[in-house]
């Protein structure tokens, strides 16, 4: 193995500095799931890392009235395993439950999901109907980004670790009654990457919805929203046209290419409306549930 | 840089590399090699879990750096000293243990669980454990002792097992497997896990291409590099440069100007101090490869402007069945149903990949250990390459962590007694997970075509059946795979005429070899979807037509005589005939009350026949001593890669005495110690291996009554054995220590070893068309599976499962073995699908999940067999023939279409629904 220094920092500062000192240097080590095997195949190389892991803020999720900040160390599993999450931001916690499986959720970080820039990312399919944006530091100091700009291409972040380092992610509660849902097909119910995924967040003000947001993966190749269908929703009551409407939009707006692993083109095409469909579905539920009702 | 942990309690400094896998850490550094690796570090397959404070992570894929300071807890920090953790008792004692390769890391990540969640629901089992893979127990076990554990673990009284294996009594009273403590401690020592001083290590320079001419290998430069020992190519082969018998016209290295046939075909192997720099050495090894035309596909292969990958025209062998007039039989029919099946090439993905090590023996023997199915073959074909006489090569079988018929294979035994040969050092070969996909045998990819006629009240007249095997780039033990595929191809039904014919092809896929069912679940699973096509389209209920067609005890079979063993399949069926009734009352009622959603329930039905006990040889030997110390040893091969082979055949044996099982040492499958016992496949070794075991220590009972007659001076009949002593049934007080009767063995220089032979010859004729003996086993399954008409997503709710196995020699190890096959089964219904260069690992090729299973239940039936040791048969195959059909006719029943190729994916299922 190539020599290599490993740095761990013990604050978000002492990072900067790192970042400042070794300029296109370094790469992040949060859970490891991803770097360990692009290391060992070359897809990464490097000769310094910065790991996160003793950094505390990192490992927090705040979960206040009107937002929710979870750090860049927290793995998916502490994010499915807090009650607050779980009882009201259920989406969240079902695509966290979604990646691979527990083992791999107990270190896998949703930041590192995001860098990694994969077009059905379930961390970033759910961020995106989050309406997500994530702290961005560097040697020219700090920003919020909105999660979609974080991706270039399939595979391919926006982020140049060697100078950005993301130190958390945050997501606004809306204010008015609301409901998020998650859908996701895969040949076998874990350790699979997806056919499909769907990530919905629906506001409602008197039974009209107010703001829509759908997320779809793999549909092009970037985490992509459906916006035409999103804005068709707007003004609008929930009944069995509109959301079937909706959801051909949807399908109108996607290009999903064939994988010889998990389906066609055609047949991702043909369920994309059912998966939207379902998630609008559950997203209207939810949003008439205690939980999730404000004001 | 030291990095310090605490390990099992105790506090640890290493001072490897910060990006160090902890699995290496653990297994290369620490010695701890109850961790295993299974999917080449890519953190899919769940072998390598261990405990990170508390919870449990993919050892794999954390950095030794990132545990500094932290509190890691493997499978050898579990018991103190003797006592075992409740997960670890209740793993032996369910029999959720079989080749216990994925083991540990199951066990550690139920501990993570019920340290969490003391009384885990089933959803929460099955998230906690979702992410081990079991390719063995289909997980039913597993769950159960996760189970039981929880509730020692929260003081509960245990209630009295539900198990289905408690209504039998297992042969010696026990059939808890002996080998399972090691297993859960992780004491067990797979291949991988031996460390030999001075051992070197192989690595496999491999074609990437479909089809190409070798033109030129030059090693010299990679011969000079530090720390690289040796380089073998063709040229270096003493002996025979192939497996004759075994494979025809595959060579173990290709000479240049000889074709390479399959993406993945061995080049030449290079020996060297270490992985990497052996693995440094390929990229410096000059080859040079022509590419030419290749094809995967049979039809193209069989077109006759295509060039010759080998063979005849591309055919490497042909089977025929014919008899009875079809034309009459057809015109005599009121319908006959024309169908064709497609199934795909299936890879075994036992958790353990290829690993053996070799090295020269005290007796300067070479000596390969490693997994296997027949160690006397294994070591055949070494002494074959090496030149050398048999004596000189010895074969012995450690733990294995599952075959399936994967590790039948002798190209890996006769790379490494070369390596062994040449270096005349320890040398050790392990496979990557991408070189298990892409380099051992798959199983075959059939075309099956048929013609079946019946008239209207639902009686089987003729079948006309045409199989295409797709055997890929070589033999690889497929040349038999045409007669397998025909004999499973007409079931344990009556039929007047009879005209099949299949063909094993080459083209350039992988080579297709053996697997856990040789050809037949292939065939079985286009017949009894055709069959129920047929009942479909007459508008019969198709158990009724199964009972209807059954073959009984001395009829005619498909195969034109009638067969040598009891045939239990009507009471298969009528054992099956009210859960059949259940689920389907169940489903019409679903259906009915949920027709507005988008989910259907299907039932399906599905027989089958399996001629267990292969090829060759009756007669089977097998040898039994009296040991100094009173004790029984056990001689015989039947090795065991996780189906419970060495459990099993010590209970024939210490039931056959009339002792304790703790009596019984069983050696076994190491060629320098036992006789060859012919070949562990075609599920034969508990009725002929068992059958000679039992005649072996029945002549040494005899022997030993005889003897202690003369010491007790007591006539024989009054005499029996009681554990370690012969008593007289008249005087129990009289009575000596089967010690003294040893001494006296050696006194009059009797050897307290006897050779004994199982021998049918005289018994079966073998007719002369057919070269295997006609043994059969029946089972049937019936799956209640949902689908989701908007979606084309499966899933399989509830199975039932009737076997005759004859005699359940080991109810728990039968039961599991016949869950394992079903989830087996559903991998190759539902979700697998082998395509060479694409699926290269665990994450493409996708097995079950815990997630996937269904709720299972299993009915052992008893048809004693005539000849086998307490009336067994065979079973570990046959279990898993009925369960892809039972699950296709379930769909097919739900969504009213027909699906005729495997696997049924979402896209293939929702592609059916549509067509109507």
């Amino acid at each position: 193995m190539q020599a290599i220094t490993i740095f761990h920092p013990q604050s978000v500062s002492e990072v900067i500095q790192i970042l400042k000192s070794h300029p296109g240097l370094c790469l992040f080590l949060a859970g490891g799931t991803d770097l360990l095997p692009d290391l060992r195949k070359r897809k990464k190389e490097t000769h310094f890392l910065i790991d996160i892991n003793r950094i505390p803020e990192l490992h927090q999720i705040q979960v206040e009235e009107d937002q929710v900040i979870i750090g860049a160390a927290v793995t998916f599993a502490e994010i499915h395993q807090h009650p607050l999450i779980q009882e009201r931001v259920t989406m969240l916690a079902e695509a966290a439950l979604s990646v691979g499986a527990l083992p791999l959720q107990n270190s896998a970080t949703w930041v590192g999901n995001l860098v990694q820039a994969m077009p059905a990312a379930d961390g970033a399919i759910a961020a995106l109907a989050l309406e997500a944006e994530v702290q961005i530091h560097s040697a020219n100091g700090t920003e919020w980004r909105k999660v979609e700009t974080l991706f270039q291409s399939a595979g391919v972040s926006a982020i140049d670790p060697s100078q950005q380092f993301i130190s958390c992610v945050r997501f606004s509660l809306p204010q008015t009654s609301w409901g998020g849902a998650w859908q996701r097909l895969g040949r076998r119910s874990a350790l699979t990457l997806p056919i499909l995924n769907c990530a919905v967040k629906l506001e409602i003000e008197s039974e009209i919805i107010s703001h829509a947001v759908i997320a779809l993966g793999p549909v092009a190749p970037i985490p992509t929203r459906a916006r035409s269908a999103e804005h068709y929703l707007i003004g609008k009551t929930f009944d069995e046209q509109i959301v079937q409407q909706a959801a051909l939009l949807a399908q109108a707006e996607s290009h999903p290419r064939s994988n010889i692993l998990r389906a066609s083109a055609q047949y991702r095409k043909s369920v994309i409306p059912v998966l939207v469909r379902r998630a609008l579905q559950t997203a209207w539920e939810r949003a008439h549930q205690t939980s999730y009702i404000n004001n | 840089m030291p990095i310090q942990f605490t390990l099992n309690h105790h506090i640890v400094t290493v001072n490897s590399h910060p990006l160090t896998p902890l699995l290496d850490v653990l297994r290369n550094e620490l010695n701890l090699t109850g961790t295993k690796q299974g999917c080449d570090y890519e953190g899919e397959c769940g072998a390598c879990t261990v405990l990170l404070d508390g919870k449990a992570i993919r050892s794999c894929l954390t950095p030794i750096a990132c545990v500094e300071g932290r509190e890691v807890i493997t499978i050898e920090g579990l018991s103190i000293g003797e006592t075992l953790h409740p997960l670890q008792e209740a793993f032996i004692e369910t029999g959720a243990v079989q080749c216990g390769f994925c083991t540990p890391g199951m066990i550690l990540s139920a501990k993570a669980l019920l340290d969490r969640t003391p009384n885990p629901t089933p959803q929460q089992i099955i998230h906690a454990l979702e992410g081990n893979l079991c390719r063995c127990t289909g997980y039913v076990k597993i769950t159960e002792a996760v189970q039981q554990a929880a509730a020692v673990l929260r003081g509960e009284h245990l209630s009295n097992s539900t198990s289905a294996a408690r209504d039998y009594r297992p042969l010696s009273g026990n059939g808890m497997r002996f080998d399972s403590f090691e297993k859960v401690t992780g004491k067990a020592k797979y291949a991988e896990d031996y460390r030999i001083p001075d051992m070197l290590h192989m690595k496999v320079g491999r074609s990437p291409y479909f089809h190409a001419r070798l033109l030129n290998l030059q090693t010299e430069a990679a011969q000079k590099m530090p720390g690289v020992i040796q380089i073998i190519t063709a040229e270096d082969i003493p002996g025979e440069n192939g497996f004759e018998l075994y494979s025809v016209a595959e060579p173990i290295l290709p000479r240049i100007g000889e074709t390479v046939r399959m993406r993945g075909a061995p080049l030449y192997l290079v020996i060297a101090e270490s992985e990497e720099i052996a693995q440094a050495a390929i990229q410096q090894v000059e080859c040079e490869l022509q590419p030419l035309p290749h094809t995967l596909d049979v039809n193209e292969a069989l077109s006759p402007n295509f060039p010759i990958i080998a063979g005849d025209s591309n055919i490497l062998s042909s089977f025929e069945i014919k008899y009875g007039d079809l034309e009459q039989a057809f015109a005599a029919s009121d319908l006959v149903l024309e169908s064709r099946h497609e199934t795909a090439f299936l890879e075994h993905a036992a958790l353990e990949r290829e690993a053996l090590v070799g090295y020269i023996d005290e007796e300067g023997r070479i000596t390969v250990v490693g997994g296997n199915h027949q160690p006397h073959n294994q070591q055949r074909y070494i002494a074959n390459a090496l030149g050398l006489p048999i004596e000189k090569v010895r074969v012995i079988t450690p733990y294995t962590g599952g075959s399936f018929g994967g590790k039948q294979d002798p190209w890996p035994f006769t790379a490494v007694g070369l390596a062994v040969y040449h270096t005349r050092r320890p040398v050790r070969l392990v496979f990557t997970r991408q070189e298990s996909f892409d380099a051992s045998p798959k199983r075959h990819p059939y075309s099956v075509h048929y013609q079946i006629g019946a008239t209207k009240n639902g009686n089987l007249t003729g079948i006309k059946v045409r199989i295409h095997s797709n055997t890929g780039g070589y033999d690889s033990g497929g040349f038999y795979i045409p007669n397998y595929a025909l004999t499973a191809a007409g079931g344990a039904y009556r039929w007047q005429a009879v005209d099949g014919l299949a063909q094993s092809i080459y083209t350039n896929g992988p080579k297709a070899g053996q697997f856990r069912g040789f050809g037949t679940a292939q065939s079985t699973f286009a017949l009894e979807c055709a069959l129920d096509e047929l009942t479909v389209k007459l508008n019969i209920d198709p158990l009724h037509f199964r009972l209807q067609n059954c073959l009984q005890d001395g009829q005619t079979s498909f195969l034109g005589y009638p067969l040598a063993e009891t045939i239990g399949y009507q009471r298969v069926l009528e054992e099956m005939r009210p859960h059949y009734l259940k689920f389907i009352t169940e489903a019409e009622e679903f259906n009915q009350n949920n027709s507005a959603t988008p989910f259907r329930r299907g039932v399906g039905l599905a027989g089958m026949w399996y001629r267990f006990g292969k090829a060759g040889s009756l007669k089977i030997e097998a040898h039994a001593e009296l040991a100094c110390d009173g004790h029984f040893v056990v001689y015989a091969s039947a090795p065991d890669y996780g189906q419970g082979t060495q459990t099993a055949i010590s209970q024939i044996a210490a039931e056959s005495l009339g002792v304790d099982r703790a009596l019984v040492e069983f050696i076994n499958a190491d060629t320098a110690k036992v006789p060859n016992s012919d070949i562990q496949g075609a599920s034969r070794a508990l009725y002929f291996v068992g059958g000679a075991v039992q005649k072996a220590v029945t002549t040494l009972k005899n022997a030993i009554l005889g003897i202690a007659a003369e010491l007790l001076d007591t006539p024989v009949e009054h005499l029996t054995l009681d554990d370690a002593e012969v008593c007289t049934d008249e005087q129990p007080s009289r009575r000596i220590s089967l010690a003294i009767v040893a001494k006296e063995f050696d006194r009059i220089g009797k050897s307290r070893r006897v050779a004994e032979w199982f021998d049918l010859s005289d018994r079966v004729l073998l007719n002369q068309q057919i070269e295997y003996a006609p043994f059969f086993v029946t089972g049937a399954h019936l799956a209640d599976v949902q689908v989701d008409l908007e979606t084309g997503l499966v899933q399989v709710f509830r199975v039932v499962a009737v076997h005759d196995v004859g005699r359940a020699a080991n109810p728990t190890d039968a039961i599991g073995q016949i869950e394992g096959a079903i989830v087996m089964g559903l991998g190759a219904a539902l979700m697998e699908e082998f395509i060479p260069g694409v699926t290269t690992g665990f994450s493409s090729y996708q097995i079950p999940t815990f997630g996937a299973i269904p709720d299972i239940k299993v009915i052992l039936v008893e048809v004693p067999s005539r000849y086998g040791p307490f009336g067994v048969k065979g079973l570990g195959e046959a279990a898993m023939l009925p369960s892809t059909p039972a699950i296709i006719n379930g769909i097919s029943r739900a969504i009213g279409q027909r699906i005729y190729s495997i696997p049924a994916t979402p896209e293939k299922v929702l592609n059916a629904i549509q067509q109507r």
